[in-house]
């Protein structure tokens, strides 16, 4: 069944399309810089996700309900994706003005780091079969992994590279022109509806993945089942 | 009831004795670590300006990369029985947290004064302080310590902890590698290195701070 969330996420992406594919192209780099409606609204959602999955883990030390490791887990899953494609989109963004599909910057170096960060948390997770010493585990490495969310993001300042410096968040206000900007907002609005659709529905499927894991192994049958009358045996 | 300190220093003491018997630290790593920096310059040549200029950011890399494979050592991980002994016992979660980690530090702090030595005899790299080496070094193994620790906690008892533990660690050790490669490179420079020496202090911290707070939840996990 298609929830309210998810036609609005749709509505939503597809207004960005239109909004990006409409707005006015960049003087200086032309139509590769709309891959800006992808690039920025992609990482801002890692940030989110990854902060997300520490409100989760620390939620679950808290109270022991799986629930919140139930979130924490999906966040993580879809932060790794956006992370993903922040980092693909990136390359494919200073191939076009760089002439590099990589380079030493801090911020790709962080960025990448902190998406082996999250598959190593995605790694933990797959490792173990019962749900409680799993969320325990990983709710731990979440908690310490958000320590990168930090540095990526002042990476910028800190370290002066290739990267531009923040843009839009800056005390003097956005460097940015109105319709591009518009745009700019209109998809990261539409990238977090997506977000929220697929974290609700990914949060619902884990906890389904769970109870058919202690279902599992409540029915196992136990040692002493196997010792019986053996069949054809004398009565 | 012994105190919490004394716990941590028990259990330190007691992996020491561990890695004092098995010698996989000072008979493995140190010699692959060493051998490491011997084979770089056959990939990236034998310029001695340019390797005297890498030298430093070589030797963290090495301190990095096998020093995790210090702190994931096989008498660190502990067995089952160890691990159900010290329950036993009553010892403090935290308390095992910073008797490891304690322990760690101290075998990495001798891992790295023998691969850095090895690698002022190969490289000749510059320093222009030894007092402020020793403090960033210091600042340095007692993060990676850490680091190792908790993660090492986290992959216990899973299969493929061997290789999944420094999975977990590495990128996370990440902070700890720039904050002591900036630092050297700002000594070298002769330009400000404080703020880095506070990074490396604030990762430090934190990861402290997160080690002890998690120390019973992981313990449980384990259990």
């Amino acid at each position: 069944m298609i929830r309210p969330l998810e036609m609005a996420a749709v509505a939503a992406l597809v207004s960005a399309l239109v909004f990006g594919i409409l707005a006015p192209t960049d003087v200086v780099q032309g139509t590769v810089q709309k891959i800006m409606y992808v690039h920025v609204p992609s990482a801002w959602l890692a940030y989110l996700a990854f902060v997300v999955t520490l409100i989760g883990s620390i939620g679950y030390l808290a109270t022991r309900n799986l629930r919140w490791d139930h979130r924490a887990g999906a966040s993580a899953e879809l932060g790794v994706v956006f992370t993903g494609l922040a980092l693909a989109t990136g390359s494919i963004w200073g191939k076009t003005t760089w002439g590099v599909w990589w380079t030493w910057d801090a911020r790709l170096v962080l960025t990448a780091a902190m998406f082996f960060v999250y598959l190593g948390y995605l790694a933990v997770r797959r490792s173990l079969d019962d749900p409680h010493r799993r969320a325990a585990r990983v709710a731990v490495f979440g908690i310490l992994a958000v320590v990168q969310l930090p540095l990526v993001h002042f990476s910028v300042v800190w370290w002066r590279g290739l990267h531009q410096p923040p843009t839009v968040i800056r005390p003097d206000g956005p460097q940015m022109d109105p319709p591009l900007l518009f745009a700019l907002l209109l998809a990261t609005v539409a990238f977090t509806a997506v977000y929220a659709a697929l974290l609700a529905r990914r949060t619902a499927l884990a906890a389904l993945e769970d109870r058919l894991t202690m279902e599992r192994a409540t029915s196992e049958p136990v040692a002493g089942a196997a010792v019986g009358r053996p069949e054809g045996g004398a009565p | 009831m012994i105190p919490l300190r004394h716990q941590a220093l028990l259990v330190a003491a007691a992996d020491l004795r561990a890695e004092r018997r098995t010698g996989e630290v000072a008979w493995v790593a140190i010699p692959f670590g060493v051998v490491a920096l011997l084979v770089i310059p056959m990939a990236i040549g034998i310029d001695t300006a340019l390797l005297a200029r890498l030298g430093s950011g070589l030797f963290w890399v090495v301190v990095l990369l096998f020093g995790l494979g210090v702190t994931q050592r096989q008498t660190a991980s502990g067995s089952s029985a160890h691990d159900d002994t010290l329950r036993l016992l009553g010892v403090d979660p935290a308390a095992r947290f910073v008797g490891s980690s304690l322990a760690s530090a101290a075998l990495l702090l001798g891992f790295a004064g023998i691969v850095g030595f090895a690698t002022v005899i190969l490289y000749d790299p510059h320093l222009a302080s030894w007092w402020i080496l020793a403090a960033v070094v210091a600042l340095a193994v007692a993060g990676l310590a850490m680091v190792g620790t908790i993660t090492g906690a986290v992959a216990r008892g899973i299969g493929s902890r061997t290789t999944l533990a420094p999975l977990l660690a590495a990128p996370l050790a990440i902070p700890i590698l720039l904050g002591a490669t900036q630092a050297m490179e700002g000594m070298r420079q002769g330009a400000g290195i404080l703020r880095w020496m506070l990074l490396l202090a604030l990762v430090d911290s934190l990861v402290a701070v997160a080690g002890v707070l998690t120390a019973r939840p992981l313990e449980e996990a384990a259990g």
